[in-house]
């Protein structure tokens, strides 16, 4: 693919984001297997259970999916069907391209908008998840992780907008 | 309304990611009747709501260091040291050990990638012919859908869970109602096997005891795992996620620690990879438990089962149509989607016409496993053309007697429920 001629200020912030995004994913999992881990040695040596390592465990899932989810959208990895992508000649290959990731913008921009909505309402009622953790806080990642996905959708949609008008190679 | 519908099924077959899809389902309808759209967010919080989940990570990323070691080398030495001088006895083994893998990776396309370019010449220079190879590499990635930890059978028991169908369906029970009809599958392709080798030179090396010892000496780390996890599950000394965590600290230990085929600096890149995986079929599972909320709140299935009694009378015919339903959903879709999608569907009109929700799910999965065989676009076609440098053709070629001898085999496990439940404690 011939490179994308963006500001290189935007370029270094997409970096950034990636970088943060990548940093965020692999410490969760390092997390989540080390306290699984650590659960199981304490529940079975010393009969003892980790305050609260259950439910923390329950919500790093949701990060780590969430994150992971952000990361297939990145390379295009998200579950889809493609029995009649894969047959189409490459510049109408984008040119359908460019619509479904319009609507996946779509898509996660109204489910950003809805988190953000179900983030106030969980403010306001001071709900807990668990221990000293809001509801709120625990589910940040919903609208961040939506919004990430609207951004790598956005991305790919400049690309294949080029290769549908046959400014960039296609993949 | 009819025409948001066909632009989202249009918007399925262009290939827009499906858990987009599945959210504008669950939004428009939800949008339609007036309920506050934060309930959609709601569902897709309660993926931090269900404990069994934590085992789709932990699995997942000990498959992906399993596949990145040279652990498949080593089972491919033992099956080769151990039984490559016995008639059919190679393919057998390296079916064996195709499906434990699958098993824990949960992702047939790795299996034919890791294993199958070690089979291949294996079974070549066994004497097998160069279509039977071929066709065993490519199917390779289907079976052992039916084993424990295997994702699928995990989703399909977390998905079954949300439905309220007055009935249990533990995710252990269906890792024991998979055993009895995976063998099936295993013995039925071994079979075909040992009959592929009829006539020709059976020894290609005599068995040699001290190979034999070096190739278990070298495996000695990767050997106790099935046990570890199965005997874990079985004996009720583990909760499937407990399992999970302790094959994932486990396989890291041996693989990066013991092994060191995994530098440290590898590390991440797989790490992430693995949850690029978990990340796109957690966001479909979160989506679809919208919708799926939505289909129960509007009562849906029992509305299709409903027009579907007047039409089938007796479970036979339903779980006929339904096989051929499925075998067709397979050949557009990947088991996860299919999982989320038709199993809330599907599974309360099964239960409706007294088929044991456990049995079904093994029936789905012996299904979805064909459907990634089936020409002309099933899935495994795809990642072995690509593999192995072939023409649609040949493979197609290659993988027909073995969709014949699977087809035979599902129809065995639908139709005898024993085969699925016998394992099962009452």
């Amino acid at each position: 693919m011939t490179t994308f001629p963006v500001p290189p200020v935007l370029a270094r912030m997409i970096k950034m984001v990636t970088w943060a995004e990548n940093a965020l994913l692999i410490l969760m999992l390092a997390l989540m297997v080390l306290l699984a881990a650590a659960q199981i040695l304490a529940r079975n040596l010393f009969g003892i259970s980790i305050l609260d390592a259950d439910q923390l465990l329950r919500l790093l899932v949701l990060w780590v999916a969430l994150l992971g989810a952000v990361a297939a959208s990145r390379e295009g990895k998200h579950i889809r069907v493609d029995a009649i992508a894969r047959w189409l000649p490459g510049r109408i290959k984008a040119g359908v391209a460019v619509l479904t990731d319009l609507f996946t913008i779509t898509v996660c921009l109204a489910l950003t908008w809805q988190a953000m909505r179900f983030l106030q309402s969980a403010r306001e009622s001071g709900e807990m998840a668990f221990g000293a953790l809001p509801v709120w806080a625990s589910g940040i990642i919903l609208p961040l992780a939506f919004s990430l996905i609207a951004l790598r959708y956005a991305i790919r949609l400049t690309h294949h907008v080029r290769q549908a008008l046959g400014q960039e190679e296609p993949e | 309304m009819i025409l948001l519908g066909l632009a989202l099924i249009a918007m399925v077959l262009l290939g827009a990611p499906l858990f987009a899809v599945i959210a504008a389902v669950a939004l428009l309808n939800f949008a339609r009747d007036d309920v506050d759209l934060t309930v959609v967010i709601i569902s897709i919080y309660r993926l931090a709501e269900m404990p069994v989940l934590l085992a789709i990570p932990l699995f997942t990323f000990a498959g992906y260091l399993l596949a990145g070691s040279r652990a498949p080398h080593r089972l491919v030495r033992i099956t080769d040291v151990f039984f490559g001088w016995m008639p059919g006895g190679l393919a057998a083994v390296a079916l064996a050990i195709c499906a434990m893998f699958t098993a824990f990776t949960g992702a047939s396309g790795v299996t034919i990638v890791a294993l199958g370019g070690l089979l291949y010449p294996a079974l070549r220079e066994a004497g097998y012919s160069e279509r039977y190879s071929l066709g065993l590499v490519t199917t390779s990635g289907s079976i052992g859908l039916l084993f424990a930890p295997s994702l699928p059978l995990i989703l399909y028991g977390v998905v079954a869970q949300q439905l309220n169908i007055g009935q249990p369906v533990a995710i252990s029970d269906l890792f024991l109602a998979g055993i009895l009809p995976g063998l099936l599958i295993i013995f039925m392709l071994s079979l075909y096997g040992l009959w592929q080798k009829r006539g020709l030179q059976p020894v290609r090396t005599p068995f040699n005891i001290r190979d034999a010892l070096a190739s278990l000496r070298a495996a000695v780390w990767e050997l106790p795992l099935p046990f570890i996890v199965l005997g874990g599950i079985y004996s009720g000394y583990f909760a499937v996620s407990e399992a999970a965590a302790v094959t994932a600290i486990y396989v890291f230990i041996v693989e990066v620690l013991i092994h060191r085929e995994i530098s440290f600096a590898s590390l991440p890149g797989v790490m992430r990879d693995s949850m690029v995986l978990v990340g796109a079929i957690l966001v479909v599972l979160g989506m679809s438990l919208a919708s799926t909320n939505y289909l129960l709140d509007a009562e849906i299935p029992a509305r299709l089962f409903t027009f579907i009694r007047d039409h089938v009378d007796n479970a036979l015919s339903f779980l006929l149509l339904m096989n051929l339903f499925l075998l067709g959903l397979g050949m557009m879709l990947d088991i996860f989607s299919a999982l989320v999608i038709m199993v809330p569907l599907i599974l309360p009109i099964a239960v409706g016409y007294g088929i044991n929700p456990v049995h079904l799910g093994i029936i789905f999965l012996a299904n979805m496993e064909i459907a990634y065989l089936m020409p002309p676009m099933g899935m495994n076609l795809f990642i072995a053309m690509y593999r192995f440098d072939r023409s649609m053709l040949d493979i197609f070629r290659a993988v027909l007697p073995f969709v014949a001898i699977l087809l035979v085999a599902v129809l065995t496990i639908t139709y005898w429920p024993g085969l699925s439940l016998a394992l099962i404690k009452h």
